[in-house]
């Protein structure tokens, strides 16, 4: 059901803290996984005391990592407890996947998502030092119309192309698009947590309704859906161009950051990180004869494309591994151009439904029949 | 290209079909060009797309993966799975912009060495067609 949390004078944080207590009080859950202030920042957090939540901040536009992660440490294969989770929408299609990967369960979860007018890079926010009461009125008020915030520092590229902004599949939606967040909070809550909270049902009208949020969110997704077309399309040219896409991971220094950030990359050993590609020093040799010089960091290139084999047909475009890259290599609107191709050639969509099989662990013996059997 | 220029594949093949296969072109006598390497798998369904790409890479001309006929996996399923990640890996290395035409799968059964034999010939004449990969030359990869 909707219902509708009045903002007072302390602003919408206080009421959004308030709702997120009341969950904790009233039980229904026994922790909470929320992101709170920490030294300029804010870090993901578990939660059981609700005097904590005073330093819950949801809205500040940040994201140090994908949360998704984090809650496939805390539940792994059994939430060992009723616990609450407020992710952004990206991180919720990342957990949706972890789950799918058996890396995560939504038994015993309650999913909290809100809606997400983008992220700064961390860097740049922290140097920056400029986010206070009136950056986050102005980036509240552009979810209110459906447009692009503008706050310094900017968006991150990731978020300016991400076009499903708003959580989906879960239960508890916080709105702010179309939401006119300075007098309401409203949110779409499950009809049992709803009942146990004694939530009463919304009275729609210019602060929010149904469609305000639908056409805020509409329009928000229409801008961000041109920026991903153009961003895609100059990654893919530029991967047809001369020096391709081994030119483009050039200044790649294999660190693995972007693996380390991607929430779906979950391997515990990943063969990249094994001496599986630390040869004999008679190989560097001979590979030198052949090709009359060799890069003495090698399998970069090889390091790339198989991180796409192994992970593309999951990758949820949230760009944490651009912001984790110290070579500044765009590795997200790569990854995001390769995997919409490989997701439409599945017709698949990554953290869409957890009920919907990966489409490298399923098959249909139908499909495909002209494979392998060319003359 | 050069006259001098022989494809180099590095073929990856299932221990119970197209390995079996291969083993009947040879005890068959039937001629095919030596430009093969082969690697003995235990099911093309263990073809990690790293084993394909690392020689690609590194300079081989082709790769080849062969596999029982859909429906005759010694492990029910494997070849199966092997086709999604062919046509992903396909998929990847085409929006890439790197060429996806070196990498071959084929279905070739313990009985047909005669169609082992043909898929080699038939690889190489295309591979020479393609002329020389250029990975053989890129030292930066």
């Amino acid at each position: 059901m909707n219902t509708i949390i009045p903002v007072e004078n302390h602003g919408v944080l206080a009421a959004l803290r308030g709702f997120l207590k009341r969950l904790l009080d009233e039980k229904i859950v026994e922790a909470l996984l929320v992101p709170l202030t920490h030294g300029g920042s804010v870090s993901p957090a578990l939660v059981t005391n609700s005097a904590m939540l005073d330093e819950a901040d949801p809205l500040m536009p940040i994201m140090p990592i994908n949360t998704a992660r984090a809650v496939s440490a805390l539940t792994g294969k059994k939430a060992p407890t009723k616990l609450g989770v407020v992710l952004r929408s990206c991180e919720i299609r990342a957990l949706v996947e972890l789950v799918k990967l058996q890396q995560a369960t939504l038994d015993d979860v309650t999913l909290i998502g809100i809606d997400c007018a983008g992220t700064c890079e961390l860097d740049e926010f922290l140097t920056s030092n400029s986010w206070n009461n009136e950056s986050l009125a102005a980036y509240l008020s552009a979810a209110h119309d459906g447009i692009e915030p503008e706050i310094k520092p900017a968006l991150r590229v990731a978020c300016q192309m991400c076009v499903r902004p708003a959580p989906e599949n879960v239960d508890i939606h916080i709105h702010l698009f179309g939401a006119d967040t300075t007098v309401v909070l409203p949110m779409t809550v499950k009809d049992e947590i709803a009942e146990k909270l004694h939530l009463t049902e919304a009275v729609q009208g210019e602060a929010w309704s149904v469609e305000s949020s639908r056409v805020a969110t509409a329009q928000l997704i229409g801008i961000r859906q041109k920026v991903r077309e153009s961003e895609l399309s100059s990654i893919r040219a530029k991967m047809n161009s001369n020096g391709g896409v081994a030119g483009m991971f050039s200044s790649c220094v294999r660190c693995h950051n972007c693996m380390t950030a991607c929430p779906i990359c979950y391997c515990k050993t990943c063969l990249f990180k094994t001496a599986a590609f630390d040869h004999e020093p008679d190989y560097y040799l001979n590979a030198t004869h052949r090709k009359g010089a060799t890069r003495m960091l090698g399998d970069t290139l090889l390091f790339q494309l198989t991180r796409m084999n192994h992970m593309s047909a999951s990758c949820v475009s949230c760009g944490a591994c651009t912001s984790a890259c110290p070579a500044n290599i765009p590795v997200g609107s790569i990854f995001s151009a390769v995997a919409e191709k490989v997701q439409a050639a599945f017709e698949y969509e990554a953290g869409h439904d957890v009920a919907e099989a990966l489409p490298l662990i399923t098959f249909h013996p139908n499909e495909w029949t002209e494979v392998g059997e060319e003359k | 290209m050069t006259d001098s220029y022989e494809p180099r594949i590095i073929a990856f093949l299932c221990n119970w079909c197209t390995y079996t296969g291969a083993d009947l072109a040879g005890t068959s006598r039937l001629q095919y060009p030596p430009n093969v390497r082969v690697v003995r798998m235990m099911c093309s369904g263990a073809v990690d797309p790293v084993y394909v790409l690392k020689p690609l890479l590194d300079g081989a001309d082709g790769v080849l993966i062969g596999g029982c006929h859909p429906g005759d996996c010694h492990y029910q399923t494997g070849n199966y799975k092997t086709r999604r990640r062919y046509v992903a890996m396909r998929e990847i290395l085409k929006s890439t912009g790197l060429d996806d035409t070196r990498i071959w799968l084929r279905w070739i059964s313990a009985s047909e060495g005669q169609r082992f034999a043909e898929t080699i010939t038939e690889m190489v004449a295309s591979l020479k067609e393609l002329g020389p990969s250029p990975m053989r030359v890129a030292w930066a990869v």
